[in-house]
């Protein structure tokens, strides 16, 4: 799309031409016919529309699931107040600046007032109801929002923000108390309220998944939570807010709505262990052995919470030692991997085990894994290592 | 000392380069604040430039992430505390003890101190630069990414103590301004006969005496973190990085608010002066900015609603955020309300004036829609605060800021601006600014986060994205054409005259450039818009007023003389702060440096205190007899010596301080120059003010 129709679509700029309308009035030297004007106007409207993009992938307009809808329509009654104060506000300026310019000759004072008492008091109090009745709605909004409704079986999920990448923890996946720890995919059930605590180990971030609700923050010192619930199946894209260090950009994650029994399918059968070949056993003694990969990733079921401490203790506590991973296991069923960056494929994921500070710049595997503290900051393995491992990776389902 | 000042001279000198360094003449200082803030605009503008070109198209690879971090991180902090806030300093120094009637400000050293403090926070700060170290966890620089776990170069330190130093200058200079404008009002000028532009900076500068100590203490416990293992925001050893947020937003959002009302202030100068007509609604306008003033202290945690707070204080947080619109919206429609029924002459300055009510409204609007916590949810941290906070700090602060310039320019230099040129940089302005950050919009609603160095094609950001960066080239080039306005506008014969605009302040009443002294007579300020009274009154017994204040000889006004030592306590408080960069290692004396900085801090401070005046004025003026005069014996300097040359327009009544022959308003209960108690004037006429 071209840079013109471009800029009608911002209704700022429309307004600036309009102005200009008004500088024709006044210099006279340049004419905008009244013709351009209604087109830009036109495409500004239309453009308006399609700016707001309901499909795109984050969007807070394409809502599913009753928390983003709710949080979607108070800022849409929010807007079009928002835009009928704005043309009111904005039209009486302009009307101002055009009507009370001055004209040449004009060489009487205007009258000098001073002010007027009853317009002071009604320009105060008018907005001042306006807003409270807004900010009593949002305050009952915020209520409701507060927590799942009261008999909503809801789905216990407990999400740990890592420099950069996401720990979910499931401490009853399938009703028969199932523990379940993964990582970077959110694998939920359609139609049911799903409650996630927030915790984080490290800084502090932000968890947000813009179709199905707003963003809340995981903070190393709070037990905060959330909730929401997806109306249909799908994927739905999440990514941190607040700012957590370099690769802030790509710390993202993907959140697969599965039909119930899907859900349920997926729960009983995680952590099966993995039929390999030859080859991937070959790769699962690299993943043990010389490559040491289980030092910081476990690829065999849920982590050990006391292993999970250790390896957090490190982090925290050495600039070089090693640092919690994501769970691998079930690996290759991901859509993604790197925290919902790239798509799970052999040549992806060969590329990353090559060398991770080429596609996630900063990432504590390069920093601080063994193996890739070499000179240029590839993996010191050899290509057969490598292919091993990637056929072991890609076994883990 | 008293050796020291004995063997070293006052400075005297009123040209070249050493008196710019030793100047401590509000006019003067005004101008380097001014300057200095633009270069650093410049380089705020460029980090600017460098965000919006990585992010112009998507998988861009032109700067590292690091580099990016840094860059957002140096230009939130460069354009608030080394731009917005010395370029308002910029005014408060031209233009206040002009606007007031009164020769300088309260302390003129200390006001070169405050110049020259900030400059030298401005440079510890972007001197992070040479050593590859800018800070770069956010202007916000959130715990505990800031803590040495998390940020293991010194980046974070350069940050905390650049805005250490920075915090001095803001305190000192606020401190200035508020004795300065409470004692130094020429007769007459009853608080509620202020400028707007001065009542705004009064609630500014008490604003900065209580917000600053907030984000000093922050910062100190920041610095101890880091530096000395203490755990303020550590959480493994029980501190509590919410901590910092509340210690940062309690000071953040009053700062939002002295980054935005002196530009309320200089708006409410333009508009009604060229719209012929006088501010509608003064008391009100006046009272609604001290009701931001106040309310702005209620509603920090606005910026942390995400962070858990949970919903009742969420609420309470929400609905006094919501509030705070009202007295906005007054000040909104009663400037619609100043133009109304005037006479609007589109003068560039009245262009930039009505740009930030326009665009201010937009920000204000925008600012609603994040008040409500809920709608917040989905807007905090993306590019929709982005735009907000852009179209309050650029649409408004910074076009307030220009509005002030093209008004006060012909004060400062005698030469108008280009009118022309004027006008294709507001235009310039306002299309770049709205084609730059009103797409943020949609960004922000589309998902994207802020403070990310690349994203992915797939989310659909690219276009509007795109479109931002080329409005970004837009201000570039109206950033151009505005540098070459000065230059052509500078190059010329003065052709201001002393009232161009034909304004109602009392700056006006005197010749431009104004002489050194200001006023040769103190005016008595018969009302709000003294000037437009004197000259009305004039017109109507049929002699219009054209001319300024005669000139007088200068050595017959005794004005401070310059001076070294604000410079050198300044050069003592950057040594002291840039040296804590330096840790030895050693067990027993980790930071040396500092302690030179402390010494030659005292040193400074000594010296600043003895000093005599210039030889030139030791002489045989009657206030120094032992050629140390101003501060010697101030308990001797007890009586005022009172003058009455009979004017033209009434009598004048000049107080002078019998010790060191300053001029005093006759609000004064001390000598502001040589600390002498002064005796109030019997004449019951002149007690008001």
């Amino acid at each position: 799309m071209g840079l013109l129709p471009f800029r009608g679509a911002d209704s700022q700029t429309l307004r600036a031409g309009d102005e200009k309308g008004k500088t024709t009035l006044m210099s006279k030297r340049f004419t905008i016919t009244r013709k351009p004007l209604l087109l830009l106007g036109i495409s500004a409207i239309l453009l308006l529309v399609m700016a707001c993009a309901p499909d795109a992938k984050q969007s807070t307009f394409g809502t599913s699931g009753p928390v983003a809808e709710q949080q979607l329509l108070l800022f849409n009654v929010l807007l079009w107040v928002m835009i009928v104060v704005f043309v009111l506000v904005e039209g009486v300026l302009l009307y101002a600046i055009i009507k009370f310019r001055r004209r040449p000759g004009q060489d009487e004072l205007p009258p000098q007032t001073h002010g007027h008492t009853a317009l002071e008091i009604t320009w105060t109090i008018v907005p001042t109801i306006l807003i409270l009745g807004l900010g009593i709605w949002s305050a009952i909004t915020l209520f409701n929002l507060d927590q799942p409704p009261a008999g909503a079986d809801a789905l216990e999920i407990t999400a740990v923000g890592h420099q950069w990448w996401w720990e979910f923890e499931y401490p009853d996946a399938d009703g028969n108390g199932k523990y379940i720890s993964t990582a970077n995919e959110l694998k939920v059930p359609v139609d049911r309220a799903v409650r996630v605590n927030l915790r984080s180990d490290d800084v502090i971030h932000s968890f947000w998944i813009p179709k199905l609700a707003g963003k809340i923050d995981m903070v190393p010192t709070r037990e905060n939570y959330m909730w929401f619930q997806a109306d249909e199946t799908g994927t739905f894209y999440g990514q941190c807010a607040e700012f957590c260090g370099t690769a802030h950009a790509q710390m993202k994650f993907l959140v697969q709505v599965l039909p119930q029994e899907d859900y349920l399918d997926w729960a009983e059968r995680f952590g099966e262990t993995p039929v390999l070949s030859a080859q991937a056993q070959a790769g699962q003694s690299v993943f043990n052995g010389t490559g040491g990969c289980l030092v910081c990733h476990t690829a065999t079921g849920s982590d050990d919470p006391a292993v999970v401490d250790s390896r957090m203790q490190s982090f925290l506590t050495t600039e070089t030692g090693i640092a919690p991973g994501p769970n691998l296991t079930d690996l290759a069923t991901r859509e993604r991997f790197g925290a919902g960056l790239v798509d799970m494929n052999r040549q992806n994921l060969r590329q990353w085990i090559r060398n991770p500070e080429d596609v996630k710049p900063g990432n504590h595997m390069s920093g601080r894994a063994a193996i890739y503290q070499t000179s240029d900051g590839r993996a010191n393995l050899s290509e057969t290592e490598i292919t091993s491992l990637l056929e072991y990776l890609l076994s883990l389902k | 000392m008293a050796t020291l000042t004995d063997v070293i001279d006052r400075p005297s000198g009123e040209s070249g380069l050493w008196s710019w360094i030793t100047t401590v003449d509000h006019k003067r200082i005004g101008v380097l604040y001014g300057v200095t803030a633009f270069i650093f605009l410049l380089l705020g503008g460029i980090e600017a430039g460098i965000i919006r070109l990585q992010l112009s198209v998507p998988d861009s690879t032109l700067v590292s992430a690091d580099t990016f971090n840094q860059m957002f991180t140096m230009h939130g902090t460069t354009m608030i505390f080394l731009v917005i806030m010395p370029l308002s300093a910029s005014f408060f120094n031209f233009v206040i003890p002009l606007a007031i009637g009164a020769r300088d400000v309260a302390f003129p050293r200390l006001n070169a101190f405050s110049y020259w403090v900030f400059l030298f926070g401005g440079l510890l700060l972007n001197a992070s630069f040479l050593t590859n170290q800018a800070p770069d966890a956010g202007w916000f620089s959130y715990a505990n990414l800031t803590e040495k776990p998390f940020s293991a170069n010194q980046g974070l330190d350069y940050w905390a103590l650049g805005l250490q130093v920075l915090g001095v200058s803001s305190l000192a200079a606020a401190f200035n301004f508020i004795v300065t404008i409470v004692n130094m009002r020429a007769p007459g000028m009853s608080l509620m006969r202020m400028p707007l532009f001065v009542w705004m900076t009064l609630v500014t500068s008490i604003l900065l005496v209580l917000a600053f100590p907030v984000i000093t203490v922050g910062l100190i416990e920041l610095t101890f973190d880091r530096n000395f293992g203490t755990n303020f925001f550590v959480p493994e050893g029980g501190g509590d990085p919410i901590l910092w947020q509340h210690l940062f937003w309690v000071f953040g959002h009053p700062e939002v608010y002295i980054l935005i009302l002196p530009a309320m202030g200089i708006v409410s100068e333009v508009l009604p002066t060229f719209s012929r007509k006088p501010l509608f609604g003064y008391p009100v306008v006046v009272f609604s900015g001290v009701v931001i003033g106040i309310m702005g202290w209620a509603v920090w945690s606005h910026h942390m609603f995400t962070v858990g707070l949970g919903p009742v204080a969420v609420t309470v947080f929400m609905i006094t955020t919501m509030l705070i619109a009202v007295p906005t919206g007054v000040k909104i429609f009663n400037w619609i309300g100043t133009l109304w029924g005037g006479q609007i002459d589109l003068k560039t300055a009245m262009l930039f004036a009505l740009g930030f009510v326009a665009l201010f409204i937009v920000g204000g609007l925008s600012g609603v829609s994040h008040a409500v916590a809920p709608s917040d949810n989905q807007q905090q941290d993306t590019y929709y605060i982005v735009a907000h906070i852009h179209y309050v700090l650029f649409g408004g602060a910074l076009f307030g800021i220009f509005a002030g310039v093209y008004y006060w320019f012909p004060k400062l230099t005698g030469k108008l601006f280009h009118e022309g040129l004027g006008k294709l940089h507001f235009w310039l302005y306002f299309i770049g600014m709205n084609v730059t950050f009103f797409p943020m919009h949609y960004l922000g609603l589309n998902g994207m986060p802020r403070r990310i160095y690349t994203y992915a094609s797939e989310f659909g950001w690219d276009g509007l994205n795109l479109l931002a960066s080329l409005g970004y080239l837009v201000l570039f080039v109206g950033t151009l054409i505005f540098m070459v306005n000065i230059l052509i506008s500078l190059r010329k014969e003065p052709d201001a005259g002393h009232d161009p605009w034909d304004a109602p302040g009392l700056e006006w009443s005197i010749a431009s450039p104004p002489p050194s002294y200001n006023f040769a007579k103190i005016p008595e300020v018969e009302g709000l818009d003294h000037y437009w009274i004197v000259k009305r009154r004039a017109a109507a017994e049929g002699r219009p007023v054209t001319e300024p204040e005669a000139y007088v000889d200068p050595s017959t006004i005794h004005m401070p003389d310059p001076s070294y030592w604000p410079l050198v306590t300044a050069i003592g408080v950057l040594v002291l702060a840039a040296g804590m960069l330096f840790d030895t290692g050693w067990d027993y004396i980790r930071f040396p440096i500092p302690f030179i900085g402390g010494i030659i801090c005292f040193i400074g401070i000594i010296a600043w205190a003895n000093e005599p005046p210039a030889k030139e004025h030791a002489g045989g003026d009657h206030h120094a007899e032992d050629g140390h005069g101003m501060a010697h014996h101030p308990a001797t300097a007890t009586a005022a010596v009172m003058e009455r040359p009979a004017g033209a327009a009434g009598v004048t009544v000049r107080l002078l301080c019998s010790n060191c022959g300053n001029q005093l308003s006759s609000s004064f209960r001390f000598c502001p120059y040589c600390g002498g108690a002064v005796e109030s004037p019997a004449d019951p006429d002149h007690q008001e003010g």
